[in-house]
Order: structure tokens, then sequence, then C-alpha cells
């Protein structure tokens, strides 16, 4: 594990892999996820009204989106040595198969600490129209080296 | 799956579960023991396009700081569902999730036992639709904590 740059500056972006939902990815996050919801399988069921929503057609999970917004931190993280904290998010549009969302994120704070040094970032994943599909913000870690996984972990 | 049959039609048990007049903030939520198997996390890897070594290379994962295998973060999406019960009211059919925060401590490795410590913990009505919040510890077989977090879900009327 490398242990490069910590010392990441307010402003740094941080981009991820685009994600591409399929009918076929949608089906296969249901087994992997146990999440089976109608949202996500049932063309006929989505014909309805969701109170004031009316989605038209099945939706990729909410929960995708995280896993895509964690793959983009964790591939920064941990070629860094930093450990990912915390993730916050707010889904504002939908995700539907034929859709590319992308995600990046920006830091926006920084702190030293006892432990290690914690960063504060912005999060937003657009899809391929440029519309924001989701927010968050996300808080990292980079411990200290002789703080090991800066965790007290019982193995 | 450790010998779990999940269920997969969330209209089967559908008249068993709380609905949101029902659902009580406070009240613990029914919740099971699981293990998390290597199989369970690199399907749950390869469904997002996460193909870090760390989840499937043992050798590079044992001369991590990890010393092993583990899971991304990002699987308590998949414990979140098999910890709890079919007729669990989160998989009432047309709960839309509106966001989630989710605070991580050490990370999920494989043969982990999982359990769940789970409530509703607050409901209201906002712009016509109903919402309930739930928050959400796991732990693993030593008792620590793996990650905690609470989620915002729009409920079906």
């Amino acid at each position: 594990m490398r242990q490069t740059n910590t010392r990441f500056d307010i402003g740094h972006q941080v981009s991820g892999t685009p994600f591409s939902p399929t009918r076929a990815s949608i089906r296969q996050f249901c087994e992997a996820s146990l999440d089976f919801n109608p949202l996500h399988l049932d063309d006929e069921y989505m014909q309805r009204d969701f109170g004031k929503t009316h989605f038209g057609s099945i939706i990729m999970h909410g929960m995708n989106n995280f896993g895509v917004i964690t793959k983009m931190l964790t591939d920064w993280l941990y070629a860094h040595g930093g450990i990912q904290r915390r993730l916050e998010t707010r889904w504002k549009l939908p995700v539907k198969p034929g859709d590319t969302i992308s995600p990046a994120a920006v830091v926006t704070g920084s702190k030293d600490s006892a432990t290690g040094r914690w960063l504060t970032l912005d999060v937003r994943v657009r899809n391929q129209r440029g519309e924001v599909v989701a927010v968050g913000q996300a808080m990292v870690e980079f411990p200290r080296p002789e703080d090991g996984l800066g965790t007290r972990e019982q193995r | 799956m450790s010998g779990t049959c999940f269920a997969t039609d969330f209209w089967k048990d559908d008249a068993r579960r709380k609905t949101w007049e029902q659902i009580v903030p406070g009240e613990p939520r029914e919740t099971i023991p699981y293990t998390l198997t290597l199989d369970a996390i690199q399907k749950y890897c390869r469904v997002v396009g996460d193909l870090h070594p760390l989840y499937f290379d043992q050798a590079y994962a044992d001369n991590s700081r990890y010393q092993g295998l583990i899971a991304p973060p990002s699987i308590h999406i998949l414990l979140m569902f098999a910890c709890t019960p079919a007729h669990d009211w989160m998989r009432s059919p047309g709960t839309v999730n509106a966001g989630q925060s989710w605070s991580y401590h050490i990370p999920a490795r494989p043969d982990d036992t999982i359990t769940l410590q789970a409530r509703a913990l607050d409901k209201f009505i906002k712009k016509d639709r109903l919402f309930v919040v739930h928050d959400n510890v796991f732990f693993n077989q030593h008792g620590q904590v793996i990650c905690a977090g609470r989620g915002w879900t729009i409920r079906p009327f």
C-alpha cells in the first residue's frame, strides 16, 4: 500500500469511473444486494404515481449509485493510504437503464488530529445530460503511519 | 450464503409488513445474524464494477495494511437486507430511498458473522410524502462496530 502525498489541498478534485446501468445490471444489483423492490424490476408497476413522483419505468437502485461513489473514493484513498470514514448522499433524480453516471468530488476542508489528517469532500454525480442525480458529503482519514489501520481492529 | 434462503418476491409478505402508520420510532427492528461470504462480497463488487485487489487478490490483500481480503465500505447495502427478515418494512414495494449517511470504523471481512441493531428513528410528512428515518449499526463477531448509518425513505401510500 503506497504512502504518497496525503496533503491534498482544498479544491483538489477526484473523479470516478463512469457507470452505465442496464436492465441486466439492475437485475444483478437486486441479486447482489437482496433488494428486489419492484421499483427496479417491474415496468408495469412503475406506471403508477408515487405520491407526486412518476418514474414511468424502472430505476436503478440509489444504493448502486452509493457503490459507484464509494469506488471513486476508495480507488483514490487506497492508493494513498487513506480510509473512507463517512459518506452522506441525497438522491436528486432517478437513474435509468441507458443513462451514464459519473461521480466527482472536491476537497472542501481538512483537519489534523491526534490520529491523522481528516478531509471533507463535496460529492456530485451527473448523468450524460449534465444533470445532477446525486449530491453528498464525504469524510476521509489519512492515518499517521504508526497508527496502522487507524482503528483497533481485532483479528 | 450460509444456507439462508433469501426472499426475492417483495410482494409475498407485504401484508405482514408495518405500514407508515404502524411504524413506531424508537422500536427495534427484528434482525438476523448473517455470515458474510467471499462469494457474496465479490458478487456485489462485480455488479458495481469495483474490482480492487483488496477484494479479489489474496496475496495483494495479505501484504496490505488490512492483512487479508476485505469487503468495500458499501457492503452494508447487502447487509441491510441480509440481516433483516422478509416481513421487514424496508422491503415494502414502492419504498423510495431519499438519502443515506454512513460512518465507517473497520472493514467487514469474508466469513465475518454480522449482526445488526436497527430501528425506525423518526417519521414525518413532508411535501405530501410519508418519510421514515431508520438507523442501523453493524457489528462483527467480536462485537466491534463495522459501520453505522442512517437512511431517509419515502414510504408507499
